[in-house]
């Protein structure tokens, strides 16, 4: 049921903590496609009125931390993934997404997707999303 | 509650609510604290004298529909305009040469036999979700009961431990045993004095035998040995066969394997029974309201282009399916339009106003219908509608069909997720999306893959004029933005689901569209 989200994505995220640790560095271009592509479009190009797209995007390649936040926290239509996904997940999505399709922005660590986690409002209202 | 309000005083508290959620919040809060007032409405504010006053209205959803209904029943010249070739909105049911193709998606053709369906938007109708009764009594739109909780369906939780983990458990044996354990050790407790203290006089036998009742105790010592109504390890027959009861699992295999979080001693208001659901789907609604109104009021596939306004009119720009440009000049627009997409959309409103339409945030959310060769649900596990339940989210739950009952084949709900879950799912493919819900049903029914037909999946995010389930405000934007949009901007009124706090709801569509054909109503005879 719904409202124990919360505890099963706590289990979620620490198995996959402890899999990022133990295995191979996780792989931003397949994570990308899994988690992001059904909007944003494997090639980055979201559609125009819909989903914004990250090739060529100035937010995208802006600060690390505003972008994390984003990722984390959701904005508009963008749910929220800080319970879903790693920091080593989150930081390989975005170190892909900041090096492709022509764009030439730094990538991203762990630490500082931590550093961006803010168990603020949002996250919790989105927790309370419900079944109709 | 009582005590902390009484000295705050009922007046003062529900004046702070008041301050945090605008009007709403003050109703419920009155109703609440028992001063009579209802906080919603069961019946359309009634109207007349509308003068030949022109409204246009956009969107068909039950927003519009009832906007469109109620203010030309009042004498108001209406026009509306729907995106889509078709109306409803999310009210919205896909059968036998349904399509759909999702944004960036594949063509998409539903292949149910005859007679088979799936809503793939809202689907249960709340007893206490009186607007929408009425409408369905009014237009004589059949309604038939729909099954939210069934004792005897399947739970399937896999990421606990212990010898329940990964298997499909009988919800019942799950509700008789967790409480039953509960209780016993509570009533233990409470029998050796260890709460005296909390119980004035005559309280604490009185509370013993409510544990005794709720738990189904035995003895003395108050054990918990089984229930009946956990089922039968064999079931009682005709002649010599009494029956063998049922063992219960053990306290601990149960909390490993974190079954019990789906009970709840009631259930939430919004999914509590009795549930309905129209007869045939829930595009029959819409279908009612269509027959109600004048022909010439409905224009489908007009897509709203840009809103303009001045003093005395509004301007709604369309273009229709031919690719012609147009324009609609009203006094009023009732625009019902998702604010993901109004977002979108050039509209003349008030930069908070606009900043407030984009602030909202919208729910990714996905569902598939898959259509079954044989009902075996039914046949196989005497399952007769209700959920199974897993904690695998990207489930989140299968849903057996509360309609054609005993019938050959039948369409089952084959998940139901959201947020980032659904933003996953919906990067696949259509037969991945259908090959996966398959997978994770055979979990919990052997025969599942074996009689998997054909499947008619959505991700609502991905759907154009709609881009998102429903609207999902936070604390901030309750507070800052709602407000505002509830309010009109100059002859711009908006209403749907999105301007109720019954978000997700046909019946936060209509009640909203009550609420502010109302408004319009009384400004026009001010």
């Amino acid at each position: 049921m719904f409202y124990r989200r919360q505890a099963f994505m706590t289990v979620v995220a620490a198995a996959t903590l402890a899999a990022g640790a133990a295995f191979a560095q996780p792989d931003g271009k397949a994570l990308f496609g899994q988690n992001c592509s059904a909007c944003h479009q494997a090639n980055g190009k979201g559609i125009h009125g819909a989903f914004p797209a990250l090739a060529g995007d100035l937010f995208v390649a802006g600060p690390p931390e505003t972008v994390a936040s984003v990722v984390l926290n959701g904005r508009g239509g963008m749910p929220t993934f800080g319970k879903d996904l790693s920091n080593e997940d989150i930081a390989a999505i975005l170190t892909y997404v900041r090096g492709s399709w022509g764009n030439h922005a730094g990538p991203l660590s762990p630490k500082m997707i931590e550093s961006a986690r803010n168990p603020g409002n949002r996250q919790d209202d989105a927790l309370k999303m419900q079944a109709h | 509650m009582t005590s902390s309000l009484d000295s705050l005083s009922r007046r003062a508290f529900i004046e702070r609510l008041g301050g945090v959620g605008g009007t709403g919040l003050v109703m419920a809060g009155m109703s609440a604290l028992g001063f009579g007032i209802e906080s919603r409405a069961a019946t359309p504010p009634s109207l007349s004298g509308g003068g030949g006053k022109k409204i246009v209205v956009l969107g068909s959803g039950v927003a519009g529909l009832t906007s469109a209904y109620e203010l030309s029943k009042a004498g108001y010249d209406v026009t509306l305009l729907e995106a889509r070739d078709r109306i409803g909105g999310r009210s919205y049911t896909a059968r036998k040469g349904t399509k759909l193709t999702e944004l960036g998606g594949e063509a998409q053709t539903c292949a149910f036999d005859e007679g088979h369906y799936i809503n793939p938007g809202p689907w249960r109708i709340p007893y206490h979700h009186r607007g929408y009764l009425h409408y369905a009594k009014t237009f004589e739109v059949p309604m038939e009961l729909f099954n939210n909780d069934n004792d005897h369906s399947y739970v399937y939780f896999a990421k606990g431990s212990g010898p329940l983990a990964g298997k499909a458990i009988r919800k019942q044996e799950i509700a008789a045993d967790t409480r039953g354990y509960a209780t016993e050790m509570l009533a233990k407790q409470v029998n050796q004095g260890a709460l005296d203290q909390d119980f004035s006089k005559g309280d604490k036998e009185l509370f013993l035998s409510y544990l005794r009742s709720e738990g189904y105790l035995t003895g003395k010592d108050f054990k918990y040995i089984g229930s009946e109504g956990r089922g039968w390890a064999v079931d009682r027959g005709a002649g010599l066969n009494p029956g063998v009861p049922s063992t219960p699992y053990a306290l601990s295999d149960i909390l490993q394997s974190d079954t019990w979080a789906t009970l709840k001693s009631v259930s939430d208001f919004d999914q509590q029974r009795t549930m309905f659901q129209p007869v045939g789907g829930m595009d029959q609604l819409p279908a009612g309201f269509v027959r109600h109104l004048k022909p010439t009021i409905i224009h489908k596939s007009h897509v709203v282009e840009k809103i303009s306004q001045d003093a005395d009119k509004v301007q709604v720009h369309y273009v229709d399916g031919k690719g012609h440009r147009g324009v609609v000049t009203a006094d009023y627009c009732i625009c019902t339009i998702p604010l993901s997409v109004l977002r979108g959309i050039d509209i003349q409103v008030s930069d908070p106003f606009k900043k407030a339409v984009s602030g909202v945030s919208y729910a990714p959310v996905g569902k598939i219908g898959i259509q079954m060769k044989r009902r075996f649900w039914e046949e196989d596990h005497a399952i007769y509608g209700g959920h199974v339940y897993f904690d695998n989210p990207d489930i989140g739950s299968i849903a057996l069909p509360s309609t054609g009952w005993l019938g050959n084949k039948g369409v089952l709900l084959g998940y139901y997720q959201f947020g980032a879950n659904a933003a996953k799912i919906s990067a696949k493919r259509l037969a991945e999306r259908q090959a996966f819900a398959v997978a994770e049903g055979q979990k919990v029914f052997p025969q599942y893959a074996e009689n998997a037909e054909s499947a008619f999946s959505i991700a609502w995010h991905r759907v154009q004029y709609n881009l998102g389930g429903w609207a999902e405000w936070n604390t901030d934007n309750r507070r800052d933005s709602y407000p505002i949009l509830n309010e009109p901007d100059g002859r711009i009124y908006l209403a749907g689901e999105h301007l109720s706090y019954l978000t997700g709801w046909q019946e936060g569509g209509i009640e909203s569209a009550w609420q502010q054909i109302g408004k319009l109503h009384k400004r026009v005879h001010a």
